[in-house]
């Protein structure tokens, strides 16, 4: 390693990461475009047998019991909804990101996923709160990436959660994301632009993983969306997926009120909306990984 | 010998040797866990929110969900397991967590753990050891023989409840 330091190294492992695979890029630039039609994501899937075979097989599952079998993709996509499809395409073409432990937050394999999946239902669910409106498709996709970064930045905090826990304790840092840059000289969401540019993400997808923990600093026109997926990191801890040491150790910005129009009652109803579609689609996304 | 695992909303109990009974990591989820000494009966609900009345038609297929439903849920539960009714029976509450400075709003764990207790408190039950509140997530589990009690947390350790 000589003498390069942690932030270097990083820069290098972002470096040295595969690109995007074609079929995400492309459903994912559909995302801020209304001007596509079902023909076009149509167009995409089919090109890549396996993931034809787990939207299909998702089409088909428990979950959405349909009453005659679905065969075709563009009946399976109706049905699922382009932000399933591109959900399960991002589940099984990055399983090997997101199934894997992150050790440097003590967290074992699925707990990466299942945050990830949970913060999209809820930035989903949370979107319909919002004062501006704000698309309930994009911000699941935006929940499903926003902590990307973590899995990049894992190996460096490895042996060090009880020590970050204990400044958070001390009073030392304010929140998880000072901690991480407190001993790294960077942090999962700055590390998370890096990978979303490197990919070339769509410029608002690249805004709400630098900004998740920091909506406030965010171009005033992203704000909305910043929130949503803010909120919906926070019910996915609150929820109990987290993602080990790190889980309900940030803050939230207070400021989501002029954005988002939330109470109680209705938070608790978002609570038990998220719980129930998160059962119905965890086990069916899973499945469809290719490992 | 088995691990019962308890998810969000769900009640398990057991009176069998070498059975433990396992919560998935709680956030602001509330484990109340029960455990009769003379009969050897331990049991754990993991209840999601503080009452049923925001969704009524839910408590049927749930009522392990909220605070309110819950607590008779695990009682019917462990009398059903061997529990008499009249003998000692220790309960203790863990989880409830919540975020750094959290608004009202968003402090469900806070109104999880108050709920518990008032469930509790209307069943004449109270808690003998609690670890609650905070902000980092947990796993408790119970041995059903021992009735010990252990709670975990990442980059936290574990400890005896
Ligand atoms: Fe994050
Ligand atoms: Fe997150």
């Amino acid at each position: 390693m000589g003498s390069m330091n942690v932030k270097q190294m990083v820069e290098q492992r972002i470096g040295d990461m595969e690109v995007l695979p074609n079929v995400v890029m492309k459903l994912l630039s559909f995302t801020d475009d209304d001007d596509h039609s079902l023909k076009d994501v149509v167009a995409v899937i089919q090109n890549d047998p396996s993931l034809t075979t787990s939207v299909l097989r998702v089409a088909n599952s428990a979950a959405y019991a349909p009453r005659t079998a679905v065969t075709t993709l563009s009946r399976a996509i109706v049905m699922l909804g382009e932000k399933m499809v591109t959900g399960i395409a991002i589940g099984s073409c990055l399983s090997h990101m997101y199934n894997d432990s992150l050790d440097g937050y003590e967290s074992v394999k699925g707990e990466f996923w299942n945050h990830s999946l949970r913060s999209a239902i809820a930035a989903k669910q949370i979107s319909g709160y919002a004062l501006k409106d704000i698309q309930g498709d994009f911000a699941f996709t935006a929940g499903l990436l926003h902590d990307i970064g973590k899995s990049v930045i894992s190996d460096f905090l490895i042996g060090s959660s009880e020590m970050l826990r204990n400044w958070l304790e001390s009073g030392q840092v304010e929140d998880f994301i000072q901690a991480e840059r407190n001993l790294l000289g960077t942090d999962h969401a700055e590390v998370g632009y890096a990978i979303s540019v490197k990919w070339g993400l769509p410029e608002i997808l690249c805004d709400v993983i630098k900004y998740h923990h920091q909506p406030g600093q965010a171009p005033e026109e992203e704000r909305g969306v910043l929130y949503t997926v803010h909120l919906g990191d926070m019910v996915a801890q609150l929820g109990g997926s987290g993602t080990g040491s790190d889980n309900l150790a940030y803050k939230i910005d207070e400021n989501y009120k002029d954005y988002i129009n939330i109470d109680e009652r209705n938070l608790d109803l978002v609570f038990l909306q998220v719980q129930d579609e998160f059962w119905g689609i965890k086990s069916e996304i899973f499945s469809s990984d290719r490992n | 010998m088995a691990t019962l695992i308890v998810g969000v909303g769900e009640c398990k109990v057991s009176n069998k040797n070498g059975d433990k009974i396992r919560a998935l990591t709680l956030g602001s989820c509330v484990s109340v866990i029960a455990f009769d000494p003379k009969n050897h009966v331990a049991g754990i609900l993991n209840i999601a929110l503080p009452d049923s009345s925001i969704n009524k038609k839910r408590v049927t297929e749930h009522p392990g969900m909220f605070a309110n439903t819950g607590i008779p849920l695990l009682l019917r539960m462990m009398t059903k397991s061997g529990y008499d009714g009249k003998s000692e029976l220790i309960i203790k509450l863990a989880g409830g967590s919540t975020i750094l400075d959290s608004n009202q709003t968003f402090n469900i764990g806070k109104r999880n753990i108050l709920a518990a207790r008032k469930a509790l408190h209307t069943v004449n039950l109270k808690p003998e050891a609690e670890d609650v509140s905070d902000n980092y997530s947990r796993t408790v589990s119970i041995d059903v023989v021992t009735g010990i009690v252990i709670v975990s947390s990442p980059g936290k350790g574990q400890w005896d409840l």
